[in-house]
């Protein structure tokens, strides 16, 4: 079959089982939009912003597991994609991002919209490759997406010069089988020497914990994770990456760890004897000061990237490979050994942890306030969604206070469930993520959790909502002030608040998204929560906008004392520190 | 911390030394020295086809070569970094 390099890129695609390309057309793309416009496997989704499109696209494959995949234009439309892409690598979220660029003889001119996207996007993405001829685009996109998917996920930029897509110039279209990269093996199984290493760790610990985060996800290991740990009932935290892959409910789930981590994680990390670290890199909103984490812990470092193992804190027992491979031949290994585990011996442990929790837990019950003379508490009203999505929406979030309390309120009990920017820190990740999320599943709950800040950052996309009737729901959390930058004002600042408020110059957020097309409602008053949310939720076709005033004083704690603490050193209050 | 020299075979193709030289930048370590040569002589790189189970052809790889002054663990950390790299064959610190 002979076709033009546009149509055998869209084929090559097709091929790749994509469903959604996320994108934005402009002049080095047309040939590749031309393509689009005369099929119908693809559905394209047109954004507002290049930076929505990438982080629908990074929200779609966190949901899914699936590579999200964006188009773009050259120039401008390259650089605003670069956020997106960032954000996807810091979180090895799998993305193929498709960039324009101006023709092969124009490359270096400094053309019109000419950028150097592969150099600008080098350090940020998994690998990159610019087109060098039609016949060459199919064995590029195959690589591409293997690339994308396998070893650690992350994203990979396809640079394509205009006349390499143009349509009056016909190549041979083979799609290729399968590929072989003889550079690129990323390790699969674990070695077994190491995982019987491993074994006798866990039987000899007296003070383990289970320390999961976003790699096991990205491994799609969580039922492993689930039968591991009815063999050994050890107290497991997660870090922000790694919440749902174990269940928030269950008796075990100690809760978030690091930064905004509670007391008992914290506390059992600090004092464990054993850390069993499962697709998770000890980043330093976990650690705290290396040198003083953890100082009694052996360490059991499940990875499948070598240079995230012992590139912070230094594993004892290192087990490279697909995590949930490993933990498969780890279960294995152990049914051999039940007869050795003794569950008497952890004992003390888990009451020591039970203890923790006790004196210093979080207030789950919050929401049950709804007195008019205390202002409303942002901790409650992520409790209120909880309670009245049954824990089983999608929840996006922004970055921020409000991206804290969701991850510390919200239960999440199934992995892919929270999708937010850990690792970059992203605000304006929200609204666009949530989008993804609701093409891969439409007739689920998704949630947008955030903040007055955030949601400006990508509040174009509300343009998108209408087009495509997404009936997502969006809680503003407005303290009428950048939260989480006021806190550290506040706890390090001496209390100057430099540029983190607007001086009453915000949207009247009602009116705007009305604007937009979509359902919106305010609330101020604790005796109004509860109904308003339950009726902003109880409308199914529609996206509703419910912008919740919040107590602007409030902090969240637990918080780490940094610079120079360690996991124990937390403030718990404004003015309580242990 | 000594100075150390690393040997990297990477496929030759364009950009691929630029990730490399990029990633030293990014990740905050220094270079000393680099060399980059085309490899001609395949019949002396038997050890590295034997390790890696393939075939090389004449100026289808590089050998890079870089000088830096670094401690053990961080050489590792590079090593393990330079490894990652798609393009990369092989790197390892230079026998003495």
């Amino acid at each position: 079959m002979k076709l033009p390099g546009n149509d055998i890129l869209i084929q090559s695609l097709i091929n790749e089982g994509v469903e959604y390309i996320f994108g934005y057309p402009g002049g080095a793309a047309l040939h590749i939009y031309d393509a689009i416009f005369n099929q119908n496997e693809i559905e394209h989704i047109l954004v507002r912003h290049e930076q929505g499109a990438t982080h629908a696209a990074d929200g779609y494959a966190r949901a899914t597991g699936k590579p999200g995949v964006v188009l773009v234009t050259s120039g401008p439309g390259a650089t605003n994609a670069i956020t997106g892409i960032a954000t996807a690598f810091m979180d090895s979220i799998p993305m193929v991002v498709l960039s324009g660029q101006v023709a092969t003889h124009l490359i270096g001119t400094d053309a019109f919209q000419e950028t150097d996207m592969i150099g600008i996007s080098r350090p940020i993405v998994k690998h990159s490759f610019t087109v060098e001829s039609a016949d060459k685009i199919s064995e590029v996109i195959k690589q591409a997406f293997f690339i994308a998917t396998s070893g650690r996920p992350g994203p990979v930029v396809i640079d394509i010069p205009k006349d390499t897509t143009a349509p009056d110039k016909l190549f041979d279209f083979v799609l290729p089988e399968s590929t072989n990269i003889r550079s690129y093996n990323p390790p699969v199984e674990p070695e077994i020497k190491q995982i019987k290493r491993a074994v006798d760790a866990i039987i000899d610990a007296e003070k383990p914990v289970i320390y999961a985060g976003g790699g096991s996800i990205n491994s799609n290991a969580s039922e492993e994770l689930i039968e591991l740990n009815k063999i050994l009932n050890f107290p497991v935290t997660n870090t922000l990456m790694g919440l749902g892959v174990y269940p928030a409910e269950d008796i075990r789930f100690m809760g978030m760890l690091g930064m905004h981590g509670t007391y008992q994680s914290n506390m059992a990390m600090h004092n464990a004897d054993l850390i069993i670290a499962i697709g998770a890199r000890f980043d330093d909103r976990i650690t705290n000061t290396p040198d003083l984490f953890a100082p009694h812990a052996k360490i059991i470092h499940f990875d499948v990237d070598q240079s995230s193992i012992s590139k912070i804190i230094e594993a004892n027992i290192a087990i490279t490979g697909q995590v949930k491979n490993s933990l498969k031949v780890l279960i294995d290994e152990l049914n051999k050994k039940t007869n050795m585990i003794e569950h008497t011996k952890i004992k003390p442990w888990l009451t020591q942890i039970d203890e923790w929790t006790d004196q210093h837990g979080l207030n789950h019950e919050l929401y049950k306030e709804n007195s008019d003379t205390s202002s409303i508490l942002p901790q409650a009203v992520v409790q209120h969604v909880y309670q009245i999505t049954n824990g089983e929406a999608y929840v996006t979030s922004d970055v921020g206070q409000h991206q804290m309390f969701a991850a510390q309120y919200y239960h999440f009990n199934k992995p892919r469930r929270w999708i937010n920017s850990g690792g970059l820190g992203t605000m304006g990740f929200g609204l666009p993520a949530a989008m993804g999320v609701k093409f891969a599943f439409p007739n689920d709950e998704v949630v947008c959790i955030t903040g007055e800040g955030s949601i400006q950052m990508c509040i174009q996309e509300l343009s998108t909502c209408k087009q495509y009737n997404l009936p997502i729901k969006i809680i503003n959390i407005n303290n009428e002030a950048l939260g989480m930058v006021k806190q550290w004002q506040d706890m390090n600042y001496g209390g100057r608040h430099s540029e983190s408020t607007y001086q009453s110059s915000l949207p009247d957020f009602v009116e705007l998204v009305e604007s937009y097309g979509h359902k919106a409602f305010k609330v101020e008053k604790n005796s109004d929560l509860k109904s308003t949310l339950e009726k902003a939720f109880s409308i199914r076709d529609e996206l509703v906008f419910v912008d919740v005033y919040v107590d602007p004083e409030e902090h969240v704690y637990p918080m780490l004392v940094a610079p120079n603490g360690s996991l124990k050193d937390m403030w718990l209050s404004k003015d309580k520190k242990v | 911390m000594m100075q150390r020299k690393l040997s990297v075979i990477l496929e030759n193709k364009p950009g691929a030394l630029a990730r490399i030289v990029g990633l030293f930048h990014q990740r905050g370590y220094n270079i000393e020295s680099l060399h980059v040569d085309p490899v001609k002589d395949v019949e002396n790189y038997k050890d590295i086809e034997e390790l890696l189970n393939i075939t090389l052809k004449e100026n289808e790889v590089s050998r890079l070569i870089i000088t830096t002054t670094v401690s053990d663990t961080l050489l590792r950390q590079i090593l393990r970094q330079i490894n990652k790299l798609i393009d990369v064959l092989i790197a390892q610190e230079e026998s003495k």
